[in-house]
């Protein structure tokens, strides 16, 4: 089953650096950078999945030998990476919002004064 | 004093940290408290920096310490931890001291722009994540530290909204960077799966056992991560947009600070953890990447007509010089590669402030407007030359030291596998650096001698305020380049040493029994002896061969052709007189034709017409592959994620 979730997250990587390398709209790109991370995340998360194991939230005393759960750290790693996400998400709409006032287009083959 | 001592490195991280969230709050009514804040935030790391050179350089330990003091129970690393060690150190003091030194010349460079407390709130967390990368000792930690770094360079490369291409150059840098820490990310994922750690030390205790396929697609992942954030051929493209748009300051940290921070990512997973170094297949690989963009960015600056640009692609260029050495795999190289690493850092900041100082003083960074500035600012035209002479690779001063420890090294290395490959390298890196020099006398004559265009007349020289941060890295220049023996002796060795001692970097975070468990083993004893500087017989067998090869392609031209070309000259068909000419007079047409126009500069393009001329099929295919597009610039990236993640498969694993 958690083959299934490995298969996804590298598909989901593979969509979004396609939809960066052929999509001409900034806003598409934006959205090719959101589903590369959730890929990503994807991977974490099933990286640290054990088959019927339990959320890991105990206190010391229920503890035992024979608790089985989830392993804690890659859910703590997502949670930082979907925050550092929404953050580079913010910050791309914000530039390109400031991109479509001074250029007027959205269209990357049009924003290139800087080349060559 | 041992205990105040382990936590000094997460003090300096955390007062960077702290300062940018004081100056947050408090920077927008006081603006001398802000200042205040400013000096204080960026110089306690600077000096504990040096409070720990003695333990760390002189003394050989390793400073360490667990956030919290969750210590690690039964060899398992279950708390963040903070380890210092000479390579990490060297890093470190080379970022504490730029720091320093862009907050002193920010102070007065940024005085004209508005929204200056978010100016130092993001300057100051930049330092930090910075800092914090190149101290660190956890893998994540790493992770979170290129975030910051990567956000907040991206909103300081569009501080200024309204200089032209600043959106533009934020926006690529942003999405180039987003994919190298997407690599990074996807190879951290991948090495917990298979080692349910993340602590640097404990993975190199690990891996000796638990290497297999998904380790090796790690490794390919971080290693293209940390070639992204170098900026690395074929990465580059926005590290040349974002220096040329970011305010100067800001282009000193992206272009000298921040690239290194991913050369320490380079050389911590090679050589640390993975220890891959002594494949040859890799070897290859990181000389090729370094090679190619050490040649390719050279070229591209001589079509600049921009200033700060042109700086920015020999950045690139130079980064290229540390990463070959680097990927030579010897201690010699290593050496060389972090000698060139700081030498970088301090002339890439000089030259780069410098051209701050002239958009200071004259609104201006086209080089075919600029020109016949000496006279105006010569304390500025003096210290561009000091940093000009040092990237060029002029002796006495640090480039030279360091890049002849380069070919050295390649020398060396070539003389022990007896493997051409390296002579190739080497060769490479000379002519990039004859190009270099080149390229730098193009830039003088266009920006400080020549005429004066008149609307620069009412130029002054920039404040002293700004001088002294420059000065201060020209005289760095000038001693880390005079005394290469007693740099290699205390600071190179030391951190080529540590880089490369594994087993001491693991028994001293986790306790030597894990080191010993782990089947690492303890390298045998340090040793890169440099011959001297001045090597008279070499530099006459360099003279003969470079005569050779002028003799060979003079003798080889065609005569007839070389005529008919400069009859066409470039782009000159506007006057069809010349064609009428004979071809013998038609040689002196570059030197007469300007005389129509009263302005007769030459500009900073046309130095070397005739030279771009000849490559021109050369130039206007690097040119459109520079595109600007930021789809194309992902692709190119796309392409080096699959070739090295299948080279890394075939040959490393």
């Amino acid at each position: 089953m958690i083959v299934f979730n490995y298969v996804a997250s590298f598909a989901l990587l593979a969509i979004g650096f396609y939809c960066t390398v052929t999509q001409r709209n900034l806003i598409k790109i934006c959205i090719g950078l959101g589903l590369v991370d959730y890929g990503v995340n994807l991977l974490i998360v099933s990286v640290g999945f054990n088959a019927g194991g339990t959320a890991p939230i105990w206190t010391i005393r229920e503890l035992t030998r024979q608790s089985f759960f989830v392993d804690p750290i890659p859910q703590a790693l997502t949670l930082t990476s979907i925050v550092i996400g929404a953050c580079t998400t913010a910050m791309t709409l914000s530039l390109i919002i400031k991109l479509k006032e001074q250029y007027n287009t959205l269209d990357t083959s049009e924003i290139r004064r800087l080349r060559g | 004093m041992s205990e105040i001592i382990t936590q000094l490195p997460i003090l300096s991280i955390m007062t960077l940290f702290l300062g940018a969230f004081v100056i947050a709050l408090v920077g927008r009514s006081d603006e001398k408290l802000r200042d205040i804040i400013l000096m204080i935030a960026a110089g306690i790391p600077l000096i504990l920096m040096l409070i720990l050179v003695k333990p760390v350089f002189f003394e050989h330990q390793v400073i360490t310490s667990w956030l919290g003091g969750w210590e690690p129970v039964s060899g398992w690393a279950i708390g963040i931890g903070v380890e210092v060690d000479a390579l990490s150190l060297f890093f470190g003091l080379m970022v504490a001291v730029m720091v320093f030194v862009v907050a002193v010349y920010s102070m007065t460079y940024m005085n004209r722009d508005d929204a200056l407390q978010q100016y130092y709130t993001l300057f100051l967390m930049l330092s930090g994540s910075v800092m914090g990368l190149v101290l660190s000792g956890d893998l994540f930690n790493i992770f979170v530290m290129v975030e910051i770094m990567t956000m907040t360079a991206v909103a300081l490369t569009a501080f200024r909204t309204d200089y032209p291409g600043a959106l533009e150059g934020a926006m690529k840098y942003l999405v180039v960077g987003s994919m190298g820490s997407t690599c990074i990310l996807t190879g951290i994922a991948l090495l917990y799966s298979q080692l349910h750690t993340l602590n640097l030390a404990q993975i190199a205790a690990e891996l000796p056992k638990g290497h297999n396929t998904v380790t090796a697609v790690a490794f390919a992942f971080l290693f293209l991560g940390f070639a992204t954030k170098t900026y690395l051929f074929p990465f580059h493209p926005p590290e040349a947009d974002a220096p040329t748009v970011a305010p100067a300051s800001i282009s000193v940290m992206v272009s000298s600070v921040l690239t290194k921070c991913g050369v320490y990512g380079i050389i911590r997973l090679c050589y640390t953890i993975f220890r891959y170094m002594d494949k040859t297949s890799l070897q290859y690989l990181i000389c090729v990447l370094g090679a190619l963009s050490c040649f390719i960015c050279v070229t591209m600056a001589f079509n600049q007509h921009d200033f700060k640009r042109l700086l920015a692609f020999h950045s690139i260029s130079q980064v290229g010089y540390v990463v070959c050495a680097i990927g030579l795999g010897n201690a010699l190289g290593l050496s060389a590669g972090l000698y060139h690493a700081l030498n970088h850092t301090l002339f890439k900041g000089l030259l780069f402030l410098t051209a701050g100082a002239v958009y200071y003083a004259t609104g201006s960074l086209d080089l075919d407007r600029l020109g016949g500035l000496s006279k105006k600012m010569p304390k500025t035209c003096a210290l561009f030359l000091i940093g000009a002479a040092s990237i060029s690779g002029l002796p006495p001063f640090n480039g030279f030291a360091s890049k002849w420890m380069i070919y050295q090294a390649a020398f060396e290395r070539a003389a022990a596998t007896s493997n051409f490959f390296f002579v190739v390298i080497c060769v490479i890196c000379l002519l990039s650096s004859v190009l270099t020099l080149a390229s730098f006398v193009k830039v003088s004559q266009s920006v400080f001698f020549g005429q004066l265009s008149p609307e620069f007349e009412r130029t002054k020289e920039v404040p002293a305020a700004m001088q002294i941060p420059m000065w201060f890295l020209a005289v760095l220049c000038i001693v880390t380049g005079v005394f290469p023996q007693a740099m290699q002796k205390v600071l190179l060795a030391p951190a080529s040493a540590d880089a490369m001692n594994s087993f001491n970097y693991i028994g001293v975070m986790m306790g030597t029994s894990k080191a010993a468990a782990s089947g690492v083993t303890a390298p045998p004893a340090f040793s890169a002896p440099i011959i001297g500087l001045w090597n008279p017989v070499a530099w006459i067998i360099l003279l003969l061969i470079v005569t050779c090869a002028v003799c060979l392609v003079s003798l080889t031209a065609d005569p007839e052709k070389k005529a008919a070309k400069a009859v066409i000259g470039p782009a000159r068909d506007h006057q069809p007189a010349i064609a009428l000419m004979d071809a013998k007079e038609a040689k002196y047409e570059s030197f007469f034709s300007g005389e129509e126009s009263v302005y007769s500069q030459v500009g900073g393009s046309d130095l070397f017409w005739g030279f771009k001329h000849n490559l021109r099929h050369y130039f206007k295919t690097m040119g459109d592959w520079h595109s600007g597009v930021v789809n194309d610039y992902t692709l190119y990236g796309l392409a080096a994620m699959s070739i090295v993640i299948a080279f890394t498969l075939l040959f490393i694993h």
